[in-house]
């Protein structure tokens, strides 16, 4: 062998062979480390029509019984939107199984009686990780406004995403 | 039914910005394919979204996105057999132990950083519905992309394409892409899989046997297209779109078997002849378009998923920033070292990690499909964008900071553009715009 050749391969070893061996190790590691619970995807909305509607804001979204929460979500942090309802601009943070969540209505949506005036709706719900499809449990309330009754809603995810990959 | 009035006005405003854009990138030395991906960002949430969003909600409405979805897809399948044509694996053998030592080490340096940096993103960017090991490998391949069109346009530029710092970054970089691709499909596979209920074993074995009817049965056919424009000088309309019916049919098998349209398209155009004038020939036919009109729609409609919003806050920012220090960590110090150790002069040698950390549009690519198929977050995915441009922008200005003129003067001989080595002659006639 020459001596070209030699220091090729031991270059090739050292700057090649030695990541992929700490490359493996990594990967092995790594499956010892948890991420945030998944949130991500379309959850049905469900809650009492008549509490929802007797909230401000609410009408809106009472009177849209297919109405869904969109979720994306990026590590602990996610941002919401309504399908099929009415359109606001809302981020939220999820600590453990719990999600909390502010929702600023839109121009459009703030027109409803009584959800003008800077009104934000306010989410905190449980997810319930063992359910299948998962399930959130939560409340939906108006800040500013103490005689307001918070309204109780239950959500169940319609697309869950992608399963894991192989470990 | 597509709103035909609001997509043609979605395509006619995205050509002109993309258009503009990429001119003045242009005047300030760069590729035109960094204006048009900055333009991309331009027309998305991060820029128009948030500036004008009456605007933006009436020019790309979620509803018609879709159609704009569509044509830039069919842009990229056509893309990918391009960029899978301009590939010849016979350039690697002809420089020996410094460009497989270059491309080897340009591909694991920022694999396995990349893995390093996930066991710390990983808590933090993902969530438990995808697994360790996916989003480690993704986030390898996505670092150790190269775009090697972009490349080669800044060689041509530099007139530095014959030179050895051109003939090896030509050669590492079509050896990057394979290889990065290669490792793409097997997550894509891992991740579908696990989706689909399929057997892996299945999906796997389904692509061995695709990959064998291809090298040993279609390559063979395509051989007489060759010999076709050989006699002829040309080849007749109905081959030029039996070809294209190839093309679609091999992305339309991969899609099939669970991988993805583009590893069909691409692998269509790696097993094309490789006889240059051929090539270019087929490259001249399909190139503008693609180049002129449909990427530039792949541009925007990445664009309008990227939302700079979502990284807010300093932490967002520090790992966006170390995101872009790991990438250009790896792929510019992996390449550089191995280079210099295997003789290249140090500026040389960093010249090439330089050329090696350019990443273009393969990296948007790539990073499509990883939102595609969730393995990376939309937060994650924008930070990945910023990376993207960030390395791109950073090459031309780097390069010739480390490979000022004088330095490579007695390489710098005038060489025409039709003795460039192929996949440079491609990036030429398309004025730089593909990436």
């Amino acid at each position: 062998m020459s001596h070209t050749n030699r220091n090729f391969i031991l270059a090739y070893i050292l700057l090649v062979g030695l990541p992929v061996v700490g490359l493996i190790g990594v990967l092995k590691s790594g499956r010892t480390l948890t991420a945030p619970i998944s949130v991500d995807g379309l959850w049905r909305l469900q809650a009492d029509p008549v509490r929802l509607a007797a909230l401000p804001c609410g009408k809106t979204l009472a009177e849209n019984p297919d109405t869904a929460l969109a979720i994306s979500q990026s590590g602990k942090n996610f941002t919401l939107s309504f399908s099929n309802g009415p359109k606001s601009d809302a981020s939220g943070v999820l600590n453990g199984n719990t999600l909390k969540a502010s929702l600023v209505p839109s121009i459009a949506w703030s027109a409803e009686a009584g959800c003008g005036d800077g009104r934000e709706l306010s989410l905190v719900a449980t997810v319930d990780p063992k359910a299948d499809p998962r399930s959130l449990v939560g409340l939906l309330s108006v800040n500013h406004c103490p005689a307001c009754a918070s309204v109780e809603f239950h959500a169940v995810r319609q697309t869950p995403p992608l399963k894991k990959g192989s470990h | 039914m597509p709103d035909l009035f609001k997509l043609i006005l979605q395509i006619a405003v995205i050509l002109a910005v993309c258009r503009i854009s990429g001119s003045i990138f242009r005047r300030f030395g760069q590729p035109r394919v960094v204006g048009e991906m900055f333009a991309g960002v331009l027309l998305g949430p991060s820029l128009l979204g948030w500036m004008a969003p009456g605007l933006s909600a009436y020019l790309f409405p979620p509803a018609s996105l879709g159609f704009l979805n569509a044509l830039s897809q069919i842009g990229v399948v056509v893309f990918m057999f391009l960029v899978g044509l301009g590939i010849n694996p016979n350039e690697l053998k002809k420089h020996g132990h410094a460009a497989v030592l270059t491309s080897h080490v340009s591909i694991t340096a920022p694999f396995v950083l990349a893995a390093f940096l996930s066991l710390y993103l990983y808590p933090r960017l993902s969530d438990d519905s995808v697994a360790f090991t996916s989003f480690a490998l993704f986030m390898g391949s996505a670092m150790s992309v190269t775009a090697f069109p972009v490349l080669a346009r800044i060689l041509i530029e530099r007139g530095l394409l014959q030179s050895r710092l051109g003939t090896v970054a030509i050669a590492s970089a079509a050896v990057d892409d394979v290889t990065g691709w290669c490792i793409l499909a097997y997550i894509v596979v891992l991740t579908r899989a696990a989706h689909s209920g399929t057997p892996i074993w299945m999906t796997i074995g389904g692509i061995v046997v695709f990959a064998l009817i291809m090298i040993y049965g279609v390559r063979h056919l395509l051989g007489g297209m060759e010999v076709s424009y050989r006699k002829w000088g040309g080849l007749s309309e109905n081959r030029l779109a039996f070809m294209l019916l190839l093309v679609f049919g091999s992305a339309l098998c991969t899609e099939w078997l669970g991988l993805h349209l583009l590893f069909g398209a691409f692998m269509m155009g790696a097993i094309m002849p490789k006889e240059q004038k051929f090539v270019q020939y087929v490259l001249d036919r399909f190139e503008t378009i693609t180049v002129t009109l449909l990427l530039p729609l792949f541009f925007a409609f990445t664009g309008l998923r990227t939302n700079i919003g979502l990284v807010k806050g300093v932490e967002m920012w520090m790992y966006c920033g170390l995101i872009v220090l790991v990438a250009t960590v790896g792929k510019l110090g992996g390449s550089t070292l191995a280079s210099w150790l295997t003789g290249m002069p140090v500026r040389e040698a960093a010249g090439l990690g330089t050329l090696m950390n350019t990443r273009g549009l393969m990296e948007l690519v790539i990073l499509d499909i990883g939102l595609d198929i969730k393995v990376i977050s939309p937060a994650l995915f924008s930070m990945m964008v910023v990376m993207a441009l960030v390395t791109t922008f950073m090459a031309t200005p780097l390069l010739v900071w480390f490979c000022p003129d004088r330095i490579l003067r007695p390489e710098l001989a005038k060489i025409p553009t039709k003795d460039a080595p192929l996949p440079v002659s491609i990036i030429e006639s398309t004025g730089g715009s593909a990436a």
